[in-house]
Order: structure tokens, then sequence, then C-alpha cells
């Protein structure tokens, strides 16, 4: 008798596991494309000096914590009646993990819109306009990293450390140049400053996008990818 | 019987406790070792091509849907499908280094030196004291001193003692479900056997007696090599250090317990064990 | 109320309340037709009871354990003999046939069930517990009586051993099927031969079983009466050797209660009650002794 005539299905045959995954999963993605929405609506009001924009991100935070309490306690429900094992495991607890991040994102979009409002208040600065790379690609490694957690993309996910590292050395050449700029242009300080923040929320961010990579590594192949550096140079 | 084939020495009074021929040596990876192993029911084959070492004074677990061949693999270490008509089989298991099926290792010495406890306890419908020193009696030991060191001794292993130890001589069917289990492994390991063989050993028992149970897997096996085979695969990762999927007569995976609970090798064992299949 | 969703059962309706009332009607009138009959099957057993007590009391006495029994005629006496000869005869026939049954019944449950020698020796006794005891008699005058040349009490040991033979192979072997399979593993798993396992483990374990079926022979050999007249016969006097004819409980209520005298065939009342006793006896001291412990 051979084994390779039997079917192997892909659900769960207890269905209730099954929709509890599922549903787990969904939030988490939920939880994202907010997370996603709110750093967009960021750079708008950034960039825009749109003070309506900044407030919106404030108050939509809060969205995003209920989400992460949410997943928070639908994965300890999961891991309570099911007890997951192997993959199914891995995966719950990532996106518990994945959660933690997502609501760090969110909070340094909160910061960069509190930021905003005061850099509104003050008279604009062309030095701005060179954060948008910067920002554009945060905002990228963050779409990847949750792309790569939707559709368990290995590539993507192990991509994101070395678009890390990008990350890093554009924020520290960023910073330089304004500190620079500052010994010119006193009357600049607090603009620059509040500028110099921001794009270490970004750098932050990328970080966070980073730590998602290396936790939907472990959960798709079960690699510790994290604190490595070390070893790679 | 042929002493030099006996892989345990009659257990003495001076010296409670040793397991004398392993406890100098390092211990072995390959202490059970099957080679080649292809098994058959009549006509049937029930088994095929098994290749595996279990290591010594570790607990193996054999987990895998009903019908797959785990508890046949069990019963042929003791080679107690031998009662079965019609059986034969291909390849070799090794005990310790020596076939199982060696022309001058007597079967019963064979079954002498490996203890093997049941699904449903079965003690024997006579007192604790007597079941627990059945063993002995039949290899022909009669002395009080040494009986009554191994009855205390084997209830001591079996964390079970204190609770019988004023009533030796009443029936053990008066015990409880949890007790009975206990004092089958007691009589189990009174021998001292070279390995504990365990057929879904609490599978009749209740959350507590079944944590007993457990617990005491976990102290036998600084004596013991023990294999257990079990449904229940939250028990396999709370007792075993390694574990071997079967599926359909054959061994699918085998290795490390974390390894296979947290990434299996093989689709066959991770779709079992996540409930995919089975 | 009719719509086209499924109304729950109303439990209390009455339509509900009729059924229901007609069926427990009918399973209370079996019920009593089953107690009914039971109470019926007593009738016949106290009926017998009650008549041998009723008649057999009257003479009962110790002289009936030790004298022997009256001429045609006469009265007093007892029947003291009879008692012993059946004692003797059908304890010959336990020693010959206990161990041949249990060790049969060995054989065919543990060695080799399904092998033809079994199957063989299953079907001979089950045919040979339908056999007429007359036969047994008849079977033991030919082999041990012609032989030897008279009647004996060995003959009548042989003709009764004949008889229970079957129904103590049988009952054995059906006492030792009620043994629990998993003690034979449990014991052949602690390294156990097959001789030890069955000494050890299954034949105690069956014993009270075997031991019931001993009693029933017993109760079937102390009262049958055709094989003995044909190799016992019948003695007034008590029993000197085994290899004379030998008075048993059977023989002499036959014998008795066939005479024209009144005080004959109250004695043989009185043996038949002595008969009962006497089974009565080893039955509950069968049961009490040979308890599951």
């Amino acid at each position: 008798m051979s084994t390779d005539t039997v079917a192997m299905p892909n659900t769960h045959i207890l269905s209730t596991f099954e929709e509890a995954l599922r549903s787990l999963r969904d939030d988490a993605l939920m939880m994202a494309s907010l997370t996603e929405r709110n750093l967009e609506n960021a750079r708008k009001g950034l960039f825009e000096r749109d003070e309506d924009w900044c407030n919106t991100v404030i108050a939509d935070d809060e969205e995003v914590d209920t989400l992460e309490v949410q997943i928070d306690r639908e994965g300890v429900n999961i891991m309570l009646r099911y007890h997951p094992l192997a993959s199914d495991m891995r995966n719950v607890i990532s996106t518990m993990k994945l959660s933690v991040n997502l609501e760090r994102i969110a909070d340094q979009a909160v910061g960069i819109a509190r930021r905003s409002r005061k850099l509104i208040s003050r008279p604009p600065a062309d030095e701005m306009f060179h954060l948008e790379p910067i920002y554009q690609y945060a905002e990228t490694m963050v779409k990847d990293a949750v792309r790569a957690f939707a559709s368990q993309d290995l590539e993507l996910a192990r991509g994101l450390k070395e678009r890390d590292r990008q990350l890093d050395q554009m924020n520290r050449s960023f910073a330089e140049k304004l500190t620079d700029l500052m010994s010119h242009r006193v009357d600049f300080i607090p603009t620059y400053m509040d500028l110099i923040f921001i794009s270490r929320f970004l750098e932050r961010i990328g970080d966070q996008a980073t730590n998602m990579g290396e936790d939907t590594i472990y959960a798709i192949s079960a690699e510790e990818t994290r604190h490595t550096h070390h070893l790679t140079g | 019987m042929i002493k030099s084939m006996d892989p345990q020495p009659p257990p003495t009074a001076s010296a409670p406790g040793t397991n004398v021929t392993s406890e100098l040596a390092h211990p072995r990876a390959d202490f059970l070792k099957v080679t080649d192993f292809n098994f058959y029911y009549g006509k049937k084959q029930a088994l095929y091509q098994i290749n595996m070492e279990i290591p010594q004074r570790q607990v193996t677990a054999f987990i895998g849907p009903s019908g797959c061949g785990k508890s046949t693999l069990l019963r042929n270490f003791n080679r107690m499908n031998e009662l079965i008509d019609g059986v034969r089989h291909e390849g070799d298991i090794l005990l310790n280094g020596r076939s199982i099926y060696d022309k001058k290792m007597e079967v019963i010495a064979l079954r002498r030196s490996i203890g093997m406890v049941f699904q449903k306890s079965n003690p024997f419908p006579k007192s604790i004291y007597e079941n627990i020193v059945y063993s002995l009696r039949i290899a022909g030991i009669s002395s009080k001193n040494i009986l009554d060191e191994t009855v205390e001794r084997s209830l001591r292993g079996a964390a079970l003692w204190d609770e019988v130890k004023d009533r030796l001589q009443d029936s053990a069917l008066g015990l409880s479900g949890g007790q009975m289990q206990r004092l089958c492994i007691a009589r189990a390991i009174a021998n001292r056997p070279e390995i504990l063989l365990m057929d879904e050993p609490c599978s009749a028992l209740d959350p507590i007696a079944t944590a007993k149970v457990e617990d005491l897997i976990h102290d036998l096996k600084s004596q013991f090599t023990i294999v257990i085979v079990t449904h229940n695969m939250q028990q396999a990762t709370r007792c075993s250090d390694r574990t071997a999927f079967f599926y359909l007569g054959k061994l699918i995976e085998y290795d490390d317990t974390q390894k296979i609970f947290t990434n299996p090798g093989e689709k066959q064992t991770e779709d079992y064990i996540t409930g995919r299949f089975g | 109320m009719s719509t086209s969703t499924v109304e729950p059962t109303d439990f209390f309706s009455s339509a509900n309340a009729a059924r229901s009332g007609v069926r427990s009607l009918w399973s209370k009138f079996l019920s009593a037709i089953c107690v009914g009959l039971a109470l019926l099957t007593l009738v016949p057993l106290f009926s017998i009871v009650f008549l041998v007590l009723k008649n057999g009391l009257p003479l009962l006495s110790w002289s009936v354990f030790t004298e022997l029994p009256p001429a045609a005629g006469m009265t007093g006496g007892g029947f003291g003999n009879a008692i012993v000869g059946t004692l003797i005869m059908v304890g010959i026939a336990l020693l010959l046939a206990a161990p041949f049954g249990i060790l049969s019944a060995v054989y065919i449950n543990e060695y080799d069930p399904y092998s033809r020698l079994s199957n063989a020796v299953r079907f001979v006794a089950k045919l040979l517990t339908g056999i007429p005891s007359i036969i047994c008699g008849v079977f033991a005058y030919a082999v041990i009586v012609l032989t030897t040349g008279g009647f004996s009490a060995w003959a009548g040991g042989f003709a009764l051993a004949i008889l229970i033979l079957p129904t103590i192979l049988l009952t054995a072997e059906q006492a030792l099927l009620g043994v629990s399979q998993a003690y034979r593993e449990a014991s052949y798993g602690l390294g156990a031969t097959k001789f030890q396992t069955i000494w050890r483990v299954v034949l105690p374990d069956a014993l009270p079983a075997i031991m019931t079926g001993i009693m029933l022979a017993v109760a079937r050999a102390a009262g049958e009466t055709a094989p003995l007249v044909f190799t016992a016969l019948f003695s007034q006097f008590w029993i000197q050797s085994l290899r004379e004819p030998t008075a048993s409980l059977s023989v002499l209520i036959y014998n008795f209660s066939t005479l024209p005298f009144e005080h004959q065939i109250k004695m043989a009342w009185t043996a038949s009650l002595v008969l009962v006793i006497l089974v009565t006896i080893a039955n509950i001291t069968a049961q009490v002794v040979f308890r599951r412990r």
C-alpha cells in the first residue's frame, strides 16, 4: 500500500483550530494595514504641512493598540486550547511578536506626527525634503516586511537586514549634514532638531521592520537569525 | 538457562538500585538497535525496513496514527509477538550488541531482562506482594530476604511504597486505576530489566494518575532505558528525549523531541502532529 | 400550529402521553409475565424439597448413619453402608475424571486451541454430555466387570467417572476461557514459561469456576442409579474391599421404594433427604472454600 496515494489536506481536521488560526492572521494583517496607513498619513502631515493629518494619526493609534491587545489575547487562547506544534506554534508566536513590532511602528508614526505639528508651527526648511527618500525607504521596508509575512516570502524577509543597514546609513548622513548646518543657521536649530528626531524615528521603524522579518524567517523555516550581526561583520 | 547470555545477574540483597552491567559503561547510543527489520502477520506486512537506534537511559517515544505499527515494533523488542501464530520477521534487533533472536538466547531470559507495561493495567489477581515477586519466583528465587528487599525497592521505585506498605498482602485488584498501573510498573522493574517498554501506559488513567506516572518515568530514566508508545502528543513532548513517527508500517522520522515538535523534517510528520491528518 | 419550521417535541401533549402510556403498560405486563414465570420455576424445586423433607424427616436419626439396611419386612436399621458407598464411588469417579478433565481442558484451551485434536476433543465431549447414564453402566460392565469377573466399587466408580468426565472437561474449559488474557500476557511479559503461566496464574484464577463444574458433576454422579446397577450392584453390609459389590444411596432408594413395605418406603424417603443434604453441603463447601478472594 503506497503512502503517495493518500491525499494530504492542508487544513486542520479540527475546524475551530483552523478558524482560530485564520482569525489571528487576519487580525495581524488588519493591524499591519492600519499601521501602514498611519505611517502614510504621518508622511502627508509632514511633507504637506497639514495639521489635520497629524491629528488623524494620533487619534488612529488607539485602533492599533486595541488590535495589539486582541491579537495577544487570541494568541494566548490558541496556545491554551490547541497546544499548537511545529509550524503552527512558530506561526502563532511570530504573529504575536509581529503585533508588538507593528505597535511600535505605529508609535513611531505618532512620534513623527507630533514632531510634524511642531514643525508646522515654525517657518519651513528646504532640508525637510531630504527626508523624503528616507521616509520612502522606511515605508517600503515596512510594506515588504508585511508582505513577507503575508505570503511567507523567505527571500524578501532575509533582504530586510541589509536594507536596514542602508537606512541606518541614510539616517547617519542626514543627521551629520543637519548638525553641520546648525552651526551656520542658529535660528533653524529647533527645526533641524525636530527633523533629526523624525529621521531617528524612521531609523527605528526600519529596525522594527527588520525584527518582523526575523520573526517571519523563524515562522517559515525555524532559523534563528536575530543578533547575528557579529557573524556577518 | 545459559548464564553467559543472561544480561542481568539475579538481584542480590547487597546491591540495591544498581544496574550492574551498564552502570559503569558510558551510555550507548545504539543500546537497542533495529536493522532492516520487516515484520509479517501471515501474509500481511506490518513493518517495512525499520532502521533505528534507541539510546540508553533516555526516553524514546513512538507516535503515529492507529495501525501504523508502533505497538507492533514495541512488542517485537521482547518477542511478545511470537505468542501469535503465523508471524515472521526479517532483519534483526540487537540489545546491547547482541541479537535478541540469537539461538543461544532463550526467549524467557530475554523477557526477564525487558520489562513491559501494558495499556490496561493487568496486575495478577494476587496480593500486591505476590505480584511483585512473581518474576523472582518463576526464576526460582524464594529467599524471603531477597523477596522482601525486592518488593520494597520496586515499590519505592514506582513511587507506591508509602501508599501500600501497610497492606502488601491485600489483593492488588483493590487498588485504584493509577495505583494499579504503578504496581505494574513496579512489577516490571522488580527484576531490574535493561529496558522498560510501555504501551500507552496512561491512556486509561485520569490526569492526576497520568501526571504521577509521567513523573515516575522521569525518575526511572536515570536507571532504565524507556520506550513509550503514546497517542498523546503532549505526553511525548513532556516525557521523551527522542521521538519516532511511524506511518503505515514505516518509520517516517526519528529525531530529538525538540526538533520533531518545533520543526519536523518530513511533511507527513508535520501534518500528523499539527492535526492536518491522521 | 403547523409551520414549515421543525417544532420541538411537545412532551406534554396529550397524544404523546397516550402513546407512552400504552407503551409503559405493555412493558409492565411483560415484566409481570417474566416475574411470574420465574416464580413458577421455583415451584417444582420447592415442592421437591418440601416433599423430601416432609416424608424423609420422620425417620432421620443417627441410626441411619450407623446401621445396616433392614431385611424385607423388618423395621429399624439404617443405610450407613450406602452413604459410605456413595462417598467412596463418587470419590473414585472424581479421582479418575477430574485430572483427565482439567488437564485436557488445559491442553485444548492453552496449548493448541485450533488444532484438529482440540476440535475433536471438544466435539466428542459435547457429544458425551448427552450420553445416557445407562450406557456408561453397560460400558463399565463390559470393560471392568467382565474382565475382573465381578461387581465392584471400582467398576461403579469407573462408570461414574465416564459419566462426569465430559462435564468436568467442558466446564473447566469455560473456566479457563474466563481467565482474562491480560493475565497471561503479563505473565509471559515477565518471562514465565507456558507451564508456569498456567500453573501460577491461569489455574488459580479459574479454580472457583472449575470447582463449580466439579460440584455439578458430583451432584449428578451421586444421584445416578443406572450406571451403578450394572457395576457395583448392592450390598447389605459394610464395605470391606473395593473389589466387592458396594451399596450406594441411589440404588438403595431404587430398591426400597419398590418394596411393598411401608417402613422401607419411608427409609427411601429418608435416604433421598440424606442425598439432597449431602449434595447441598458439597455445593456450599465448594462455593465457600473456593470463592474468589
